[in-house]
């Protein structure tokens, strides 16, 4: 209880820290720029006074600290500002892109578990054998591969119709196009064409993480092999599947979900350039068009919004770790 | 985290003999390194991509006779599509022109020539890449010694910090920040830096933190040096490999992130060639669709470089016997 009580507080301070840098960037955007949100809100043909009066509704007129408790105490009421450009508040813009957001790191993630944890495994199952290089080779080839190149090249090798069946120039035979090429559908509408307007965007985004897992996993069940607990396991007779389950699996848990809880927030920089090239209404699509737009709020908003989340999940992974392992829970250093 | 230089492994607790054991540090080192192919080639790689682009970028604008943002108006077809790679400019009959410019890698969105653009373009990614992993090294370097050093309160404050670093959405802080000091290569570096300085900053900190309990700390104490000297003269030293091997494995990262900035228009300006942004001049506008090389081309030399120094880490990771890895 007392490390959940502590963890919590640890979240609570990284909450403040991402809320006050959000902050400091939007103060940093309005100078740098040189037009004062009220000026934004305003327009170009404001007088003075009219502007004066413009930033005294929106507050920006008092000091900084001032407005930045004020900022902070519409963020727990939910409020996360108001668009100068669509004109609605911001959460209207954010909650129905986060949902996109979330549905394809969550397809994405499950992608890339399904695949690194069996790759993983066999490498480490074989060490040293051509099977072994093989996957090795794989895995950092798919490190190194851009998501913003990965994107386009999978849309146009699976999805793209006017070119179906061929690649440079080369007959493949069959049609390709076996993935809408962009769009999105709720998931409420029609889960199965939810999931198959995502399953090529969460496939680009996965593959790198793919590529990061699978050595993760590799390395670590390589190392619990030569340990006297298995050795023991094995002598009283448990089988291969066992041992990895039930003994290796348990020690090595913790480590992946940690690493889990870290790269959902690390995801959602790469899902921006998935949801561009796929046309998926999410987070990163509103970011960008927001910074192109000059609609500091939404920017906040959605910088605020996404660093919640990754910490969110950060706390989530780690008090899941504690839970499965007692050792952590006990106060240490 | 064990930090093994030749003096501690041969005084050392481990039971396992080496054969290279006996020799000195560095030829035990350089042994290793030339028995690992992969790292050879990764090396030989990444020295050849330095050399194309410093000096082979402007002898290919002075053999192809143009430079990289020279314009070709017959460097399209006549749907405008860019040329696919070993061709000729469009004659005034529609066909190629066998007397006109070639073009080995093909034409870009604008009729430039990929080869000198890709060449040039290297330029860019490789300064912004290294530069901003310098930068970052400096930083964690320094924040790194001073928590792990002093320990308390400062390693409290900076380890929290360096933990919420991590925790950041840095992509979209950096696109924001990249959007308000504006494009340009100094900028670019600015940027990548201040979301890159954590990795090394955590490695120093628990490699210091290690070593702060050895004897040769306790002596240099104990004879009266200061802080400031014995972090440099005694620990600094101790930490070059691991530095190394994780300044390699961050210019890649670094590398991808400069050019995921330019590919959304927030690196070097155009029309001074990049990777990242070559490849957002094919994929943007769909015209891969088209003409799928122009996104094939730069997506592959970064790749390739990204896997080159990755491999290179790789390699030097385990010629210097460091342990763990950046993540």
């Amino acid at each position: 209880m007392k490390f959940v009580v502590r963890r919590l507080l640890i979240a609570v301070g990284q909450v403040l820290l991402v809320t006050l840098l959000a902050y400091l960037l939007f103060y940093v955007i309005s100078a740098a720029t040189g037009a004062s949100p009220a000026q934004r809100v305003a327009g170009h043909a404001a007088t003075p006074a009219q502007i004066a009066r413009v930033a005294h509704l929106l507050g920006t007129d008092k000091p900084f600290y001032v407005q930045y408790v004020n900022f902070l105490g519409h963020i727990i009421h939910g409020n996360f500002g108001y668009s100068f450009l669509q004109r609605r508040p911001v959460t209207q813009i954010i909650l129905p892109a986060a949902y996109v957001s979330m549905s394809l790191i969550a397809v994405s993630v499950v992608l890339w578990i399904l695949m690194a944890v069996p790759i993983g495994l066999i490498a480490a199952l074989h060490p040293r054998t051509f099977t072994d290089r093989f996957l090795t080779i794989c895995a950092q080839v798919a490190i190194a591969t851009p998501v913003f190149w990965l994107a386009p090249i999978l849309s146009y090798l699976l999805a793209f119709e006017p070119n179906q069946g061929r690649f440079l120039g080369i007959s493949l035979g069959t049609s390709v196009n076996v993935f809408p090429i962009e769009g999105w559908v709720s998931l409420t509408s029609n889960p199965w064409q939810w999931l198959h307007h995502l399953l090529l965007p969460g496939l680009a985004l996965a593959l790198g993480f793919t590529g990061f897992y699978a050595r993760f996993v590799r390395a670590l069940v390589l190392e619990q092999l030569d340990e006297d607990y298995v050795r023991t396991a094995r002598s009283k007779g448990a089988g291969r599947p066992r041992i990895l389950r039930a003994h290796i699996g348990r020690v090595v848990a913790p480590s992946i979900i940690t690493l889990l809880g870290l790269d959902v927030g690390a995801a959602i920089g790469a899902v921006l350039f998935v949801e561009l090239i796929f046309g998926l209404p999410g987070l990163g699509y509103v970011a960008v068009n927001s910074i192109q737009n000059l609609d500091y709020p939404v920017t906040v908003g959605v910088v605020t919004f996404t660093g919640l989340l990754t910490v969110g999940a950060m706390t989530l992974a780690d008090l899941a770790v504690a839970a499965l392992d007692p050792r952590i829970r006990r106060p240490t250093t | 985290m064990s930090i093994s230089t030749g003096q501690n492994a041969a005084l050392g607790d481990d039971v396992t003999v080496d054969p290279a054991l006996g020799v000195s540090f560095r030829a035990r080192f350089m042994r290793r390194l030339l028995a690992d192919k992969a790292t050879i080639v990764a090396a030989a790689f990444l020295i050849v991509l330095l050399l194309l682009a410093t000096i082979g970028a402007p002898i290919a604008a002075a053999l192809t006779g143009h430079g990289p943002n020279q314009q070709f108006f017959n460097g399209l077809n006549l749907n405008g599509i860019p040329l696919s790679p070993l061709s000729h400019e469009i004659g005034n009959n529609g066909q190629p022109d066998p007397h006109g410019a070639f073009f080995i890698l093909g034409t870009d969105r604008l009729g430039r020539d990929m080869l000198v653009r890709l060449l040039y373009g290297a330029r860019a990614t490789l300064a912004v890449g290294i530069g901003a992993t310098a930068v970052a090294l400096f930083i964690g370097l320094m924040l790194g010694m001073i928590a792990g050093y002093f320990g308390g309160k400062l390693d409290a404050v900076i380890s929290r910090g360096i933990e919420t670093a991590m925790a950041f959405p840095s992509m979209l802080f950096a696109i924001g920040l990249a959007a308000v000091l504006g494009a340009g290569l100094i900028n670019s570096i600015i940027v990548i830096a201040l979301f890159s300085w954590y990795y090394p900053a955590r490695i120093v900190r628990n490699a210091v933190l290690a070593l702060r309990g050895e004897q040769f700390v306790e002596a240099a104490r104990s004879i009266g040096l200061g802080h400031f000297t014995i972090m440099r003269r005694h620990l600094l030293p101790q930490l070059t490999a691991p530095l190394i091997v994780y300044a390699t494995g961050v210019v890649a990262l670094n590398i991808l992130f400069e050019a995921g900035l330019s590919y959304l228009g927030l690196g070097v300006r155009p029309p001074t060639p990049d990777w990242g942004q070559m490849i957002a001049d094919g994929v943007t506008s769909d015209l891969y669709r088209q003409q799928i090389w122009v996104a094939l081309i730069p997506g592959l030399a970064l790749v390739f470089t990204t896997l080159a120094f990755n491999q290179l880490g790789d390699g030097l990771r385990d010629a210097f016997a460091v342990r763990g890895s950046i993540r």
